[in-house]
């Protein structure tokens, strides 16, 4: 049961790592799409946390690719732009969750 | 051929006396000359124009009488100070200064200053232009710029808002979580410093108003467009009471809810309702803090096509000069508001085809704002996508 955070800000990536792991649980951080996808895909029992606005590969390539798995962890996207971008950047697809920045400790460990 | 030359320019002094005359007082300038001890000696007319005194009443006075009370007293400073040292500070360079007419009035002149030796001694020119016109054009310029720079603020504000926020979002993210983090590690060590917690606690209180003011922007530019669904509206205005008393622990204010009975559902979105009527109900708690009988009222009735919520308070009222720009942004006048509580308000009320308005009242009463939002006629099946009226 690990949570990957998937996230280019390194203060938001180790904060968050840090606050799931005062609450007990494993983390794995990376700073962008690419270096998730060279490790060992999640299982259905983990958890991804994953910034829209990723460079390179954005946070939609990897919620879509995440989605086509076999045994697809929970995926819950974060992001700091408005409504109206996060809506274009989507364009359809859903991810489980979706939580705005900044973020509050309650509404994060709910779904966790 | 020296000598001739001088012996025509002695013979004709009077001759170029007049001359010079002539020339000094069709000049727009204002022209003043005064020796070595400040007295006038020649003053043309575009002074007399200029300063209301005639040549007559100042020739051998001092030059003080055309200048403000606070230049006059250091006047005399300043001119023996250059014939002691010999150095310069307007002579040749020429400067805006206040002269002052002889009614009293001071006005904005730039003034050059040349310097002749003559057989009597030194003397010094002053030549002297009334800037007040091209004051009055730059003020002009200075006003239409704070407007334009004003609007384009306005205007600004969409993207700059959007960006903003999402900058500040990433550390302040950071920092909350950390703080949160740091906050249960806290909690699991006995014995710790009282102040320790608290003090997390305030920090976290203090990040999260930070938070608060990006999302209150966002909301102001984003303008979602509203999520329609039936509103039991006496219900929504208990949550809302509920809500703001949370806010009012002295519990000093007494707020009120009175209901028609009878009132239709409403087809509304649920959230951006409650954020208007939270709105008002916070800027008239602000507005009776002072007051001697803090209440406040909130209110519900139908009229034929629309349902009313009117937020009515026991304070001062709106001050008049807010009057016409209080829907803006930026209008607040509370120094910790960011003034756009309002602007907000108004936005939502017309994107569900409503509108807010404001009875400022004042001497005898506070300020009552009204929400109208328009009903569906019975019979009339909620429209999916409705085009606003407004
Ligand atoms: N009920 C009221 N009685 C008197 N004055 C009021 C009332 N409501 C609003 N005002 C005046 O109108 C101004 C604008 O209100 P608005 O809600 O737009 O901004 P704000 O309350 O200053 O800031 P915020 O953005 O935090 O709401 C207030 O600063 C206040 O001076
Ligand atoms: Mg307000």
């Amino acid at each position: 049961m690990t949570i990957h955070i998937v996230e280019d800000d390194p203060g938001v990536s180790d904060a968050l790592a840090l606050l799931l792991a005062s609450v007990g649980h494993e983390t794995a951080t990376y700073p962008d799409a690419e270096s998730f996808f060279e490790e060992t895909p999640p299982g259905e029992r983990d958890t991804v946390i994953v910034d829209l606005g990723l460079p390179g590969l954005t946070g939609i390539q990897l919620i879509r690719w995440v989605k086509g798995l076999k045994n697809q962890p929970k995926v819950i996207a974060i992001s700091g732009q408005s409504s109206r971008a996060i809506d274009s950047l989507l364009d359809g697809d859903t991810p489980d969750v979706l939580l705005r920045k900044p973020l509050q400790e309650e509404a994060l460990l709910q779904h966790l | 051929m020296r000598e001739d030359y001088s012996e025509s320019l002695s013979t004709d002094a009077s001759v170029s006396k007049a001359r010079l005359h002539s020339v000094l007082d069709t000049a727009v300038d204002g022209i003043v000359v005064m020796d070595d001890r400040a007295r006038i000696i020649l003053y043309n007319k575009a002074c007399e124009r200029l300063f209301g005194y005639s040549a007559e009443e100042v020739r051998g006075r001092n030059v003080k009488i055309l200048m403000p009370e606070d230049y006059a007293e250091r006047h005399d400073g300043y001119v023996r100070h250059y014939l002691d040292t010999g150095e310069r500070r307007i002579i040749g360079i020429g400067r805006e200064v206040r002269a002052r007419h002889r009614d009293g009035t001071e006005f904005p002149i730039e003034l050059s200053v040349g310097e002749a030796h003559t057989p009597e001694g030194r003397q010094f020119i002053g030549i002297m232009r009334d800037i007040r016109a091209r004051k009055a054009v730059e003020r002009r310029l200075a006003q239409a710029q704070a407007q334009l720079v004003n609007m384009t603020r306005i205007n600004a504000l969409d993207e700059m808002g959007a960006a903003i926020a999402h900058e500040l979002n990433q550390p302040l993210t950071a920092i909350m979580l950390y703080l949160q983090a740091i906050k249960r590690k806290a909690a699991g060590i006995a014995g710790l410093d009282d102040t320790f917690a608290s003090v997390i606690d305030k920090t976290v209180k203090e990040a999260e108003r930070a938070s608060q003011i990006i999302q209150r922007m966002r909301q102001f530019v984003e303008k979602r467009d509203p999520e329609r669904k039936p509103v039991d509206v006496p219900q929504l205005l208990k949550e809302c009471l509920e809500l703001v008393s949370l806010g009012d622990i002295s519990q000093e204010i007494q707020l009120s809810l009175d209901v028609e009975d009878g009132l239709p559902m409403l087809h509304a979105d649920p959230v951006q309702i409650q954020q208007v009527v939270v709105n008002l109900m916070r800027n008239a708690m602000e507005a009776v803090k002072c007051a001697p009988f803090r209440a406040v009222k909130v209110s519900a009735s139908k009229t034929d096509t629309h349902l009313v919520i009117a937020v009515r308070d026991s304070g001062p009222g709106v001050p008049p000069e807010l009057v016409p720009g209080l829907f803006k942004p930026f209008s607040g006048s509370k120094r910790r508001g960011l003034g756009l509580g309002l602007a907000i308000s108004k936005s939502l009320a017309q994107n569900h085809g409503g509108d807010l308005v404001v009875e400022p009242g004042g001497s005898e009463g506070g300020a009552v704002f009204q929400l109208k939002l328009p009903l569906l006629s019975t019979g009339e099946a909620p429209p999916a996508e409705r085009a606003d009226t407004n």
